[in-house]
């Protein structure tokens, strides 16, 4: 038996995890939220996090009625992520482990969203889409790494959803892209936006810009001129959300459902934040129907980062002879997914 | 021109307390831009720190970096402390 305390920061969520063998003994979180119309900043984030971990080791301990004692191991995230964040809570992590002298494990972030994923799921070796506020990439499990097959080359899709969201200046609480979901579920009419498919990979600035200049026409430059079209009637902000997620969500089914046909996989597996938003859900339940496949996703708790995923990971890592020296307890905030080996069994190879 | 040099010396309440903030600080290395070089040192139950620049302002945020983190480990180890051993037993 192992159980692992899993700790999380690397963007403006901090969250504390306790997992036994893969039962969820505790999970608690707590974001930071900025005013409507601005971002996170690295240094107010970090101290946010200062601020609210200690509370919430307490209240996983006292969730999980677990003693210290009884923790195999103390594992966080070393990245890929915003550098003070993650230092802040890799510098409690260190002193817990210190503390109550157990071995410390640095775990990559996403590789902690894919094994929560599978583990909530039960998906066996599934093509996975991981999308958040710093990612997006199409992952499929191969010969001990999981591989990327197409990603992102410049924003992640919910760094566009997010930056969307601070131009029509909606609340960031809970989240930017929760509150995009609920206008676009208004939404009637689609509205033209570039649709930025290259090969495997995907473009999401480029329509970042273009959704801009139909919301604020009045702060378009004069290069490029709008279409007549948008400037006879501003659209609505419900329109331009579901346009927008229309056009990014189809982007992503595409690739995906092309990452599948390559492996011959006939399972899905959607994590990271915006792997919550209901309709990106649809859209590639509609896809895998149509080829047969089956389409896991999990809810907020689990696909929103969390610490409990962390220690997940760290429990595969651990359980599987993963071990690492102090020195080695640093942060990194380039931290690519297939640069680590995966000793744990993964479906059939 | 003569490099700026600060030097702290913090003490703390037993030799393991400051050698658990000694080994938890120690192993990050300063960002490079930074240009900052610093050393630790343990001498019983004081840690001592040096910070040596040539940029009075690159100075002030390494100084004001380690106080944000040395207060944060101080703290954790006053709510999550005492130390269940004298020394750390893993690699």
């Amino acid at each position: 038996m192992v159980i692992a305390i899993g700790f999380e920061g690397s963007a403006n969520k901090i969250g504390i995890g306790i997992i036994r063998d893969g039962e969820v003994l505790a999970n608690v979180r707590k974001t930071y939220i900025t005013p409507p119309g601005s971002g996170f900043l690295p240094k107010e984030t970090a101290e946010h996090h200062r601020n609210q971990v200690l509370g919430l080791i307490r209240e996983a301990l006292d969730v999980s009625k677990i003693y210290p004692n009884e923790i195999d191991v103390v594992c966080y995230t070393k990245g890929p992520g915003m550098a003070p964040p993650l230092l802040a809570v890799a510098i409690v992590a260190r002193t817990i482990a210190q503390l109550w002298n157990k071995p410390i494990l640095g775990v990559n972030h996403c590789i902690g969203h894919i094994e929560m994923g599978r583990l909530i799921t039960g998906a066996q070796n599934p093509t996975v889409l991981y999308v958040s506020g710093g990612n997006t990439q199409v992952i499929a499990y191969s010969n001990k790494r999981y591989r990327i097959f197409g990603e992102t080359i410049d924003i992640a899709i919910g760094n566009c959803l997010d930056r969307f969201a601070r131009v029509i200046k909606i609340s960031n609480d809970p989240s930017p892209g929760y509150n995009i979901e609920q206008l676009a579920k208004k939404g009637k009419k689609y509205y033209t936006l570039p649709y930025a498919v290259k090969g495997m990979d995907v473009s999401f600035s480029g329509i970042l810009s273009e959704i801009g200049r139909k919301a604020l026409p009045q702060k378009a430059t004069k290069k490029r001129k709008l279409d007549q079209e948008d400037v006879n009637e501003l659209p609505s902000h419900e329109d331009l959300c579901y346009s927008l997620q229309e056009t990014i969500f189809a982007m992503l089914v595409e690739i995906t459902e092309r990452a599948m046909a390559h492996c011959g996989s006939n399972e899905v597996l959607i994590v990271g934040g915006v792997g919550c938003n209901e309709r990106l859900q649809e859209m590639m339940g509609i896809m895998c129907e149509e080829r047969g496949a089956k389409l896991f996703a999990t809810d907020e708790r689990f696909c929103i980062d969390n610490g409990i995923m962390i220690a997940h990971a760290g429990y595969e890592m651990f359980r599987t002879g993963t071990r690492m020296k102090w020195n080695d307890a640093t942060i990194t905030q380039r931290f690519r997914t297939d640069e680590v080996e995966i000793n744990w069994e993964v479906g059939k190879v | 021109m003569e490099d700026i040099k600060v030097s702290l010396v913090i003490p703390f309440p037993t030799k393991r307390a400051a050698q658990i903030a000694y080994d938890v600080l120690r192993i990050d290395p300063e960002p490079k831009r930074n240009h900052i070089k610093k050393h630790y040192e343990l001498n019983e139950n004081n840690l001592k720190v040096e910070f040596i620049g040539d940029i009075a302002k690159n100075v002030r945020v390494a100084l004001t970096n380690f106080y944000e983190s040395i207060i944060l480990c101080v703290e954790t180890q006053k709510q999550f402390g005492p130390p269940v051993s004298e020394e750390y037993s893993h690699y």
